[in-house]
C-alpha cells in the first residue's frame, strides 16, 4: 500500500510514530496527495472518495455513508517532496448519520526550504456520527514550511469528534491553525494539540474556538506546547457555552526554553445559567526541580530539558 | 580509602549570598551508612545539594573528594556519572513519564528484570507500578519509593538520601530502614542518610551532627544522637539513646 508514496514520506511517517506495518497488515484504506496530484487511493465499501486535482493542490470529498462503521483507520498522506512548492488542500469530510471512522493524516514536507501548505477543511458529523481524526506533521529540519490550516467543523446531535494535531519532530517554520467547531445537542468534541518548536524561525499560532450551542454539549480543549531557541508560540483557546447544561474545559500548558516567547489566552464565555466552562493555563520555563532530579541521574541539562518536554507534550 | 571526603567546606546561597555551611568536614567509607542529623535549618539539605553540585549554592572554600578525585568544580551531571547521586526530600513529579522511563534515565540499557528487582526491593509491586505515570496520581510514599528505586538503578558508589523517611506512615518506618539495609547489602553502595529520626540508628555505621551550618560531632550513632538530643532538648522523643 505504500508503493505510491515517496520514500522520504514513509520515513517521516515512521518518525511521527505512524504504525505503517500495522496499517499494511490490516490493509487500511488510504489516499495520497503529492504536491497537486492525487497519486493513489483505495476504494472502500460505504465510502465515497472524490478528488479533483487543481493547479496548485487538490480538492477532496470523503463521505462515509449512513450507518457505515469503518473499523480500519483511513490513512491520508499529503506532502511536497521538493524543497520549494505550494500545496493547497480542500478536504470536505462528511460522516452521515451513525457513521464511524478513524482518520490518520500525515502532512509531510521533509526537504522543505520554502514550501506553503494551505489546508481549508470542512468536517460535518451528522447525527450520532463518530470521528477520530489524528493529524501528524513533519516539516523537515530547515524551518522552511509555512502551514495555514483552517478547520470548520459542524458536529450535529449526539455526534462525537476526537481531534488531535501533533508536530513534535523536526522544525516547525510558520504554523497557523484556526479550528472552529459548532456543537449541537448531546455532542462531544475533544481537541488535543501538541507542538514542539525548536528554533528562532519557528512561529506557532493556534486559535481554537468551540461553540457549545446545544443542550448537554461537551468539549475538552487541550494545548501542550514547548518552544525553544528564540521561537514564538501563541495559543488562543476560546470556548463559548450557549446550550443548557453545556460543559467545557480549556487547558493550556506551554514551556519555554531560553529567550523564546510563549503566550496563552484562554477565553471562556457562558451564556446559559446552567452551563459551565473551566480553564487552566500555565506558561513558563522547565521546572527546576525536575531538571535537577534528572541531572542527578546523569543527564546533561539539554537532555534533561528534552526529556521533560517530551513527557509534558505527550 | 574513603568514598567521600569533605574538607572544610563553606557554602553560601547564591540567592542572598548568606553563608549556610561553615568549614564542614565529613568522611564516608565505602559500603557504609552514614547518618547526617541535625535540627531544621542546620544545613543538612544544603550540604547534600553542595555535594551534588546543585547550582543554587556556591562553595566558597574547602573541597569535596569523591572516589579519590576532587569534584568540587564538577557539574551535577559529571558527579552523577562518576557514581554520586541524590534522592530529593520531596521528589519531583514528571508529567507523561512512566516509572519504567524514569528508572532508565540513569542506565538506559538496564534490563527489565533488574528494574523489577529494585522496585521489589523498595516494597513496590513491579507489575502494578512499572507503567504508571510519575504524576500526582501516585501517593507520596509510592513516589519516595520510586525515587529510591531510581537512584539504586544507577548502581551508584554513594547515594545521598535527603529525608526519605519524612512524611512516611509511622508503621512503615522500621520496614523502610530494613529496605535501606537491604539496598546497602544488595548494591554495595555507601549511603549518606539525612534524617531527623533516631530509628535508623540500628542500621547506621557512623553519624555526624550538624547544627547552624557547623559539624558539632561525629562518630558512633548512639553518641552522636545523645549529643543531638541534649543540644536540641528533645529528650522525650529520643528515649532509646538516653
Amino acid at each position: 500500500m505504500f508503493s505510491k508514496l515517496p520514500t522520504p514520506f514513509i520515513e517521516s511517517a515512521r518518525q511521527c510514530s505512524f504504525e505503517l506495518e500495522e496499517l499494511r497488515r490490516i490493509k487500511a484504506p488510504y489516499l495520497y496527495v503529492v504536491s497537486n496530484k492525487t497519486t493513489a487511493f483505495s476504494q472502500v465499501p460505504g465510502v465515497i472518495i472524490k478528488t479533483q486535482d487543481l493547479k496548485e493542490g487538490v480538492k477532496l470529498k470523503l463521505v462515509i455513508k449512513k450507518g457505515i462503521k469503518i473499523k480500519k483507520p483511513i490513512f491520508l498522506c499529503f506532502g511536497v517532496l521538493s524543497g520549494k512548492g505550494k500545496q493547497e488542500i480542500f478536504p470536505e469530510i462528511i460522516l452521515e448519520e451513525g457513521a464511524e471512522a478513524t482518520i490518520l493524516a500525515h502532512c509531510t514536507f521533509p526537504r522543505a526550504k520554502e514550501v506553503l501548505h494551505r489546508m481549508t477543511a470542512k468536517i460535518n458529523l451528522k447525527k450520532n456520527a463518530r470521528l477520530v481524526y489524528r493529524e501528524k506533521h513533519y516539516h523537515g529540519k530547515d524551518f522552511g514550511v509555512k502551514v495555514l490550516a483552517n478547520f470548520n467543523i459542524v458536529v450535529e446531535e449526539g455526534a462525537v469528534l476526537e481531534n488531535e494535531f501533533v508536530l513534535n519532530q523536526g522544525s516547525v517554520g510558520k504554523l497557523d491553525i484556526v479550528f472552529v467547531a459548532e456543537l449541537a445537542k448531546d455532542s462531544l468534541v475533544q481537541v488535543f494539540t501538541r507542538i514542539i518548536g525548536k528554533g528562532q524561525k519557528d512561529r506557532v499560532e493556534v486559535k481554537d474556538k468551540i461553540l457549545l450551542n446545544g443542550e448537554n454539549s461537551r468539549s475538552l480543549m487541550k494545548f501542550k506546547g514547548a518552544i525553544r531557541g528564540g521561537g514564538q508560540m501563541f495559543f488562543r483557546g476560546e470556548m463559548l457555552a450557549k446550550g443548557k447544561n453545556a460543559r467545557g474545559h480549556v487547558d493550556c500548558k506551554e514551556i519555554i526554553v531560553g529567550k523564546s516567547i510563549a503566550r496563552s489566552i484562554p477565553m471562556i464565555e457562558v451564556q446559559h445559567p446552567e452551563a459551565r466552562i473551566t480553564h487552566e493555563a500555565s506558561v513558563g520555563k522547565v521546572n527546576q526541580k525536575e531538571l535537577e532530579t534528572l541531572m542527578t541521574r546523569g543527564l546533561s541539562s539539554k537532555k534533561a530539558t528534552d526529556f521533560i518536554i517530551s513527557g509534558a507534550i505527550k | 580509602m574513603k568514598i567521600l571526603k569533605v574538607k572544610n567546606l563553606s557554602v553560601q546561597s547564591k540567592k542572598d549570598k548568606k553563608e549556610i555551611l561553615h568549614k564542614v568536614s565529613l568522611e564516608v567509607a565505602p559500603g557504609t551508612l552514614h547518618i547526617l542529623i541535625g535540627p531544621n535549618g542546620s544545613g543538612k539539605s544544603t550540604l547534600a545539594y553542595a555535594l551534588m553540585g546543585i547550582d543554587r549554592f556556591k562553595v566558597t572554600s574547602g573541597e569535596i573528594v569523591f572516589a579519590g578525585k576532587e569534584i568540587t568544580k564538577l557539574s551535577v551531571t559529571a558527579r552523577a556519572r562518576a557514581g554520586l547521586t541524590l534522592s530529593f526530600q520531596e521528589p519531583a513529579y514528571f508529567e507523561g513519564v512512566t516509572v519504567e522511563d524514569f528508572l532508565k534515565i540513569g542506565r538506559p540499557h538496564i534490563k527489565l528484570e533488574e528494574m523489577e528487582k529494585y522496585l521489589s526491593l523498595v516494597g513496590l509491586d513491579p507489575e502494578k507500578i512499572l507503567q504508571r505515570k510519575l504524576d500526582q496520581s501516585l501517593s507520596g510514599g509510592e513516589r519516595k519509593r520510586i525515587e529510591l528505586a531510581s537512584v539504586i538503578s544507577m548502581r551508584p558508589k554513594l547515594m545521598i538520601l535527603d529525608e526519605p523517611d519524612s512524611g512516611l506512615d509511622i508503621i512503615f518506618y522500621r520496614e523502610f530502614y530494613n529496605i535501606l539495609q537491604n539496598i546497602k547489602e544488595e548494591i554495595g553502595a555507601a549511603i549518606l542518610l539525612i534524617t531527623h529520626r533516631e530509628e535508623p540508628g540500628f542500621i547506621a555505621d557512623e553519624a555526624t551532627f550538624l547544627n547552624q551550618g557547623e559539624v558539632i560531632c561525629r562518630g558512633n550513632f548512639r553518641e552522636v544522637m545523645q549529643k543531638y538530643c541534649q543540644a536540641v532538648n528533645r529528650k522525650k522523643i529520643c528515649p532509646h539513646v538516653q
